[in-house]
């Protein structure tokens, strides 16, 4: 419960006071009416009487009674509602107080820690409070309590009437009408002979004081002294006193009291008889204009409309009207009234409670003590026996069903029970508590006994009430009674309005007492579906003392909040509902309950849209859709449709910024440039950079070491220290901490990448980028639109130097219905976060991202390439042309054009002008080398196909192509070097176009390569930003396998001829010669198309040898495989520090010129290729092909790395090597055999290990199982001796076993005959996989060893 | 048996949440939120009286008009919640017990997938599976 403005007790007290009616003469009315009050209104900011009263008990002790209110208030005699609940105007009027009064704004809210939760919330809730005081006002008068009924009557006439004291009888005979004549049930009154107090109002401005104070003297001599009093006000004569400053104490008042006699009026219209004409004033709003009383349909004088109507009637302005109309006329109240007047009015209050209520009440209370104590002589028992038995008189009547059924019995007015109450209620109003509890629980006893249980439950309750009151708290606070009377009131009387009175007060006491908890309970069961107005309220209540306990329950809090929002809602109170919504979402807010928090989050953003908040409502829509939603996809929908309604509405005055879709703002790619040509009729452009590719980092490396070898080339082999690689799309992985600079007039893409998080589809059209730019001449931004239909790339273009600022991107969204929205996004990137230091580690910061920021720079040279006939498919070594030609697109001139390839070995330009593009012409148009270095070093000879040459003779007809690069050039250099390109002048003009032909070489290993190409220029014009530009292309070229030649140099045995004398004399002869093999093979396997290959000619080249003679074994050329050629070479002047150049680098380059005919397409086609073998070492063979162990050079396919390759198991081949075996024995023997019969001979057999592992090695001598085939039993011998040995052989160790073996005939016989196992003597992993025994394996026998044994005579 | 099951982070954030009757998702989602308020007045009150020894199993938190809220606690602070129809009499005590200790060996089974990062919401498709069948079972 939150905090109270009063205390505790206060609040009791205020809410019980003792009633005072009053009733006017017409004049006196009139006199009131000056100061825009009635009698009532004018008393009411006095009613509570600063100096202390005293009573006497009927003991005759004085009882201080302090702080004293009374309640003053004109007659009603409209009949009272059904006591069970409010009336559908009191309702309203509750509603009215409670939307009236909102929390405070800018008033710093109370903030609460509770566990990791910080919460801000009114700790107040004055609405409630309102209410809650309006409830109780409004409280009909019931029949089993007397609290609120009328303890006094004031009768008031003016002094200017004729005859005051007839007047005064007559009011009096009206008050004892309306008392006594049973027509009106209501007002109801305390005691039968009310008090009846004489007030003369004596307008000092214009009646007569004289006569005033004679008709006063009468009244005194008449009703005695303290029955009557003179009230003069008015003494104020210009009622227009602006300048002097008096305070209006009225004007808090009234302006509940406007409300609420707007509703009695209301009332009265449905009740139809206010022909009450005493008391007219209290149902015109006092504060009122006369004009607007015309038009007001709540003004009496309009006749009734009847039924209910005339409250829905009610204009919606009406209320908040009249409330801006008190507001106004605020100021008016008591114009006429000076600061004396207020006091006199005060004095006259405390003169009549003193002298005239205050004594009657004491009067009354005696009486009723004293019948009491009369009738105490009565046994109880024998009294409620009495009452059973004679039930007419003193026992309750039981009168009609329905009521015993509602209340169980009802007591006639002079019932002995009600009789004790009453004077309980006496006691109470006089804040004697003491006697009134006893009273109270006197009473209770009777009325629990009778079942009487509406009397019980009150009596409960104002026992409980009483007992909590009493100053030095003799018994404690009975919170039982209190929940029995609650319960009884609304279970057994069903009637809600006492039980909420009960609640409120008991609640208020638990409060008082810390007893949160049981507060809440209390509060919390108090809400039912008759009232969401209290519900909502009550729960309210209830959160807050969930808050306020020792240890805060804050998510009861937040849930009690947004019940009690909801309760709010459906009350109408909406801006109570946004509130508790909103508190309520403090403690949801982001802590994953993201299906409670979207519910919030919706209710806020409804509850803002109705309140004409968008901006809040929005806000909380833009949640919803915006975090990662867990609703079903029908729910999304309805958000979304509720978004973009309530976008469609605010957006009349600027262009909202939409959460959806989202923008993936890392994943924006940025590209510098137009879009690029694929072809152009049979050119093929290069491909450049575009956004179809995805970004690589190899290969962004490779890109930008080739862009370095370029531009070291351009600056003599130096890359300068400010060499930055340019990047022309810019993605999330590319380096975007420098500005980026784009060329005016060219394109810039953005490619931007929309997310939908929703289930439902979202609809976008009529996508536009907007940009703003910052020229560099002008400080002024410009802004820019450009409108774009197409979803990935929007295209701008500058024709300003300077530097773009921001981009935008708006859109129109759409849900399924037709609802459209047109809003835009930011578009903004935040770069990657940092985490290279410490503070970059610890903290989250983020680095620059410039991706969207390019600088425009002057105009640069554009240029395009393109490529005519350039094939895809290449056997290796062909060689063939293409042509490529050079487009500047732009109007700047460029010079130094260079390329940089990842294969400079693949091709070299021709010369300029080749402009005829026509193949036939290349041999005609002589080319001049590109690269005076690499070029010097190689000149092949193209023959035209069909020549039959063989040999390259010094002297040849020059040749007519050169070609710049080979492999050996590039593998030996180690580093590819950017090439010139021969431009005639060496700058391309605007506009100009340059063709060259292109001369490929197919590469010599067969698969797929690609191929990059670089194309480094710069402007002609220096000192631009941009230092110079680069063209991208790869093309991939799929070779497959020709011819493979392989040649072999042996150095020769045999000296040539014409120099064996001479080497003689150097005396290294053994080099002088050297016979180079040539093995030619045709691997091409699977081309279909082959026919065949030619060798057209052979050709080396060495700075130390020449070619001596050639023989060619076979003549005839034509031959598929298996050319062998021998060349017989020499060598050509020794260098002097080369001793041994056979074994030193390159010995010499051969250059096979290879014809292949090949079918294709039903065509017959000559392609020519060159193959190179370089033979570096002496005896070793040298291939044209790579070796095949090398791997792959270009894989397409990426894969992850390989396994490990598993352990290799040794072969069977290997294990049958590991020994090898030797028999060592005279080749001829000659033996007697004339003599001696047997012939023995000792044989020695070596066995080498040749493993690096031991070996242990089984020799079997006995023979072999005779094969049925072989029946030479003459040719056999034996060995003698042991037949099986066994020996552990260490790594490479050589032993011996001596053997001997036995012959029986001379001739020639095979010794090797032993049979050798060997195991390793640790078995091999296979083997222990197999059962961990090592197998032996059969070596290799020994080649044929024969010994001769000859007869000796 | 039960007709809404939640683990509930050491930060009060849900882990898992799963009621029967989908429709009324949000209703269970705010009992549930509600409750953690009762487990902490419980944790912190029994805190006191024994530090180490704590049962983690709570009991009836709160009772509402149509349901029943039990809680349990492991000794890391994470939170399971089992909501029970109230018109269901059959239910003892010792069955929510079995329950929530089947609940937690469970939720330790999810722990020790090294796939799972401690925090993220529960998305074990075995979890899932035990926690269908303590809310079928009952029928």
């Amino acid at each position: 419960m939150a905090q109270c403005v009063q205390s505790v007790q206060e609040f009791i007290q205020d809410s019980f006071v003792p009633m005072v009616a009053v009733l006017c003469s017409e004049d006196a009315e009139k006199v009131t009416r000056k100061n825009n009050l009635n009698f009532a209104e004018l008393l009411r900011p006095f009613c509570r009487l600063t100096s202390e009263g005293h009573i006497r008990d009927p003991n005759n002790q004085v009882q201080p009674v302090k702080n004293l209110r009374i309640s003053v208030n004109n007659v009603c005699t409209r009949p009272a509602p059904a006591t069970g609940s409010l009336s559908p105007a009191q309702r309203r009027l509750l509603g009215e107080v409670v939307s009236s009064i909102q929390p405070p704004e800018g008033v710093t809210a109370n903030i609460i820690t509770a566990g990791d939760h910080d919460l801000s919330f009114n700790a107040t809730t004055p609405w409630f409070e309102a209410y809650r005081e309006s409830f109780l006002q409004s409280m009909p008068a019931s029949d089993h309590e007397f609290l609120n009924h009328y303890l006094a009557c004031l009768l008031v006439v003016s002094s200017s009437e004729a005859v005051p004291v007839e007047q005064f009888l007559k009011l009096s005979q009206e008050q004892h009408r309306i008392q006594h004549s049973g027509d009106y049930t209501n007002p109801r009154w305390f005691i039968p002979n009310t008090l009846k107090y004489y007030v003369l109002l004596h307008d000092t401005s214009q009646g007569d004081e004289q006569r005033a104070d004679a008709v006063y003297e009468d009244m005194k001599q008449r009703y005695g002294s303290q029955g009557c009093y003179l009230l003069k006000i008015n003494s104020r004569t210009s009622p227009t006193g602006a300048d002097e400053q008096i305070p209006d104490p009225w004007s808090q008042y009234l302006h509940k009291n406007n409300l609420l006699s707007q509703v009695s009026a209301a009332v009265n219209h449905h009740n139809g008889n206010n022909q009450l004409v005493l008391s007219s004033a209290w149902c015109v709003p006092s504060d009122e204009m006369p004009d607007s009383m015309q038009s007001h349909p709540l003004q009496l004088d309009c006749p009734p409309s009847g039924g209910l109507d005339s409250l829905g009637v009610l204009p919606p302005g009406g209320p908040t009207a009249a409330r801006a109309a008190a507001l106004a006329a605020a100021g008016t109240h008591g114009d006429c009234l000076t600061l004396n007047d207020h006091d006199h009015i005060r004095q006259f209050l405390q003169e009549f409670t003193f002298r005239g209520l205050l004594p009657h009440i004491e009067k009354n209370i005696r009486q009723l003590n004293d019948q009491l104590v009369s009738r105490k002589g009565l046994s109880r028992s024998l009294f409620s026996a009495t009452k059973k038995w004679f039930g007419g008189g003193k026992a309750p009547e039981k009168s009609i069903a329905e009521l015993k059924s509602t209340s169980g019995l009802l007591y006639p007015p002079e019932a002995p029970e009600l009789q004790i109450r009453k004077m309980a209620d006496l006691c109470f109003l006089v804040q004697h508590y003491e006697l009134a509890y006893s009273c109270y629980h006197t009473a209770k006893k009777d009325f629990l006994s009778d079942q009487a249980l509406l009397y019980a439950a009150g009596a409960l309750e104002m026992a409980a009430v009483s007992a909590f009151l009493q100053a030095g708290a003799p018994r404690p606070y009975p919170a039982h009674y209190m929940d029995t009377a609650i319960q009884t009131y609304r279970d057994g009387c069903k009637n809600m309005v006492l039980a909420e009175r009960c609640a409120l007060l008991s609640a208020e006491v638990l409060k008082s007492q810390g007893k949160y908890s049981d507060a809440a309970t209390l509060l919390i069961k108090m809400t039912s579906e008759d009232s969401d107005l209290r519900s909502a309220l009550l729960l309210e209540q209830a959160a807050h003392c969930f808050i306020n306990m020792r240890n805060p329950m804050v998510r009861k809090f937040a849930f009690h909040m947004i019940l009690a929002g909801h309760r709010f809602s459906k009350a109408g109170q909406k801006r109570h509902a946004l509130r508790c919504y909103c508190q309520a979402m403090q403690v949801y807010r982001a802590r994953g309950w993201s299906l409670a928090e979207d519910h919030i989050n919706f209710t806020i953003g409804r509850q803002s849209f109705t309140l004409r908040q968008p901006d809040n409502a929005v806000e909380a829509f833009r949640h919803i859709l915006t975090n990662d939603s867990q609703q079903t996809a029908t729910q999304q929908g309805a958000f979304l449709r509720e978004y973009l309604y309530v976008y469609k509405v605010l957006l009349g005055h600027y262009l909202p910024k939409l959460p959806l879709p989202c923008i993936h703002a890392a994943a924006t790619r940025v590209y510098f440039g137009h879009e690029r040509r694929l072809a152009e009729g049979e050119k093929q452009a290069a491909t450049n950079v575009s956004l179809d590719q995805e970004y690589d980092q190899e290969q962004a490396v490779m890109w930008c070491q080739l862009e370095e070898q370029a531009v070291a080339s351009a600056h003599r082999g130096v890359v300068p220290a400010a060499f930055q690689p340019s990047q022309c799309c810019l993605n999330s992985q590319t380096d975007n901490l420098r500005t980026p600079l784009a060329v005016v007039e060219e394109p810039i893409i953005v490619e931007v990448t929309f997310q939908n998080p929703l289930k439902v589809s979202l609809l976008l059209s009529d996508l536009s980028l907007q940009w703003s730019f910052t020229p560099r001449d002008l400080s002024s931004p410009q802004q820019g639109d450009l409108p774009s239909d197409e979803a990935s790339g929007e295209p701008i273009t500058n024709d300003k130097v300077g530097s773009l600022v921001q981009l935008y991107i708006t859109l129109t969204a759409q849900s399924s219905q037709p609802l459209v929205v047109r809003g835009q996004q930011d578009l903004e990137i935040r770069g990657p976060r940092l985490n290279s230091t410490k503070e970059d580690k610890t903290s989250v910061s983020h680095g620059q991202d410039q991706r969207l920021h390019p600088l425009i720079t002057p105009p640069m040279p554009l240029m395009e390439v393109f490529f005519l006939q350039f094939p895809t498919a290449l056997l290796c070594g062909e060689i063939t042309k293409a042509y490529v030609e050079f487009c500047n697109v732009s109007g700047v001139a460029l010079r130094g054009l260079r390329v940089a390839s990842t294969h400079p070995h693949f091709f070299t330009f021709g010369g300029v002008g080749g402009t005829s593009s026509s193949s036939s012409s290349a041999a005609s148009t002589p080319l001049s080398p590109t690269s005076a270095e690499v070029c010097s070093a190689y000149h092949t000879l193209a023959t035209p196909p069909g020549d039959p040459h063989h040999h390259l003779h010094p002297g040849h007809p020059p040749p007519p192509v050169y070609l710049v690069s080979s492999p050996v050039e590039g593998l030996v250099r180690g580093k590819a070097v950017a090439v010139e390109i021969p431009l005639e002048g060496g700058v391309l003009r605007p506009g100009q176009s340059a063709q060259l032909p292109l001369w490929l070489r197919g590469p010599d290993q067969e698969g797929v390569h690609e191929i990059n190409f670089l194309f480094y220029y710069e402007s002609a014009e220096k000192g631009g930003r941009i230092s110079h530009r680069v063209l991208r292309h790869n093309v991939f070229i799929c070779a497959s396998r020709s011819l493979s030649v392989c040649a072999t140099a042996c150095p020769s045995s045999v000296p040539s001829a014409d120099h064996r004398g001479r080497d003689a004399e150097d005396g290294d002869h053994l080099n002088d010669g050297m016979l180079v093999f040539v093995d030619v093979e045709n691997v091409n396997m699977s081309e279909a198309g082959v026919r065949e290959f030619h060798i057209i000619q052979v050709s080396s080249c060495s700075r130390q040898w020449r070619l001596h003679k050639c023989i060619n074994p076979y003549k005839d050329k034509g031959t598929h495989v298996g050319v062998c050629t021998c060349v017989y070479t020499q060598k050509e002047g020794r260098a002097g520090g080369l001793s041994h150049p056979s074994s030193v680098s390159v010995l010499k380059h051969l250059f096979a010129h290879v014809q292949a005919y090949v079918v294709e397409d039903n065509k017959q086609l000559i392609l020519e290729g060159q193959l190179h073998v370089t033979l570096q070492t002496v005896g070793k063979e040298a291939f044209s092909l790579p070796q095949k162990e090398e791997a792959q050079e270009m894989v397409l396919l990426k894969f992850k790395p390989d396994l490990p390759p598993p352990v290799i198991q040794p072969s069977v081949e290997q294990l049958s090597t590991l020994i090898k075996t030797n028999l060592h024995y005279p080749e001829t023997y000659s033996h007697p055999f004339v003599h001696e019969r047997l012939c023995v001979v000792p044989v020695t057999l070596t066995m080498s290990n040749c493993a690096l592992a031991e070996v242990e090695v089984l020799i079997d001598l006995r023979h072999k199982t005779i094969s049925p085939d072989s029946t030479e039993v003459h040719g056999t011998f034996t060995w003698l001796g042991q037949t099986q040995y066994r020996r552990r052989l260490r790594p490479q160790e050589v032993a011996p076993l001596p053997l001997r073996a036995c012959f029986l005939h001379a001739g020639v016989y095979n010794l090797s005959t032993p049979r050798v196992f060997a195991k390793f003597t640790t078995p091999t992993r296979k083997e222990e996989e197999e059962g961990g025994v090592a197998v032996e394996t059969s070596q290799q026998a020994a080649s044929p060893a024969l010994i001769i044994i000859t007869s000796q005579a | 048996m039960a007709v809404c099951i939640a683990v509930i982070a050491k930060e009060n954030y849900p882990l898992y949440i799963r009621s029967v009757p989908t429709q009324n998702e949000l209703k269970f989602h705010y009992t549930v939120h509600t409750s953690l308020d009762v487990v902490e007045e419980k944790i912190s009150a029994a805190g006191k009286a024994m530090a180490d020894q704590r049962e983690l199993y709570l009991g009836l938190l709160y009772p509402t008009e149509d349901y029943k809220v039990y809680g349990y606690v492991t000794n890391s602070k994470v939170k399971f919640v089992i909501v029970v129809d109230s018109s269901n009499t059959s239910l003892r005590d010792n069955e929510i017990r079995s329950m929530f200790r089947k609940l937690h060996n469970s939720f330790t089974d999810v722990m020790c997938n090294p796939f799972y990062n401690p925090g993220d919401p529960v998305q074990s498709k075995v979890f899932e599976g035990m926690v269908s069948g303590m809310m079928v079972q009952v029928s």
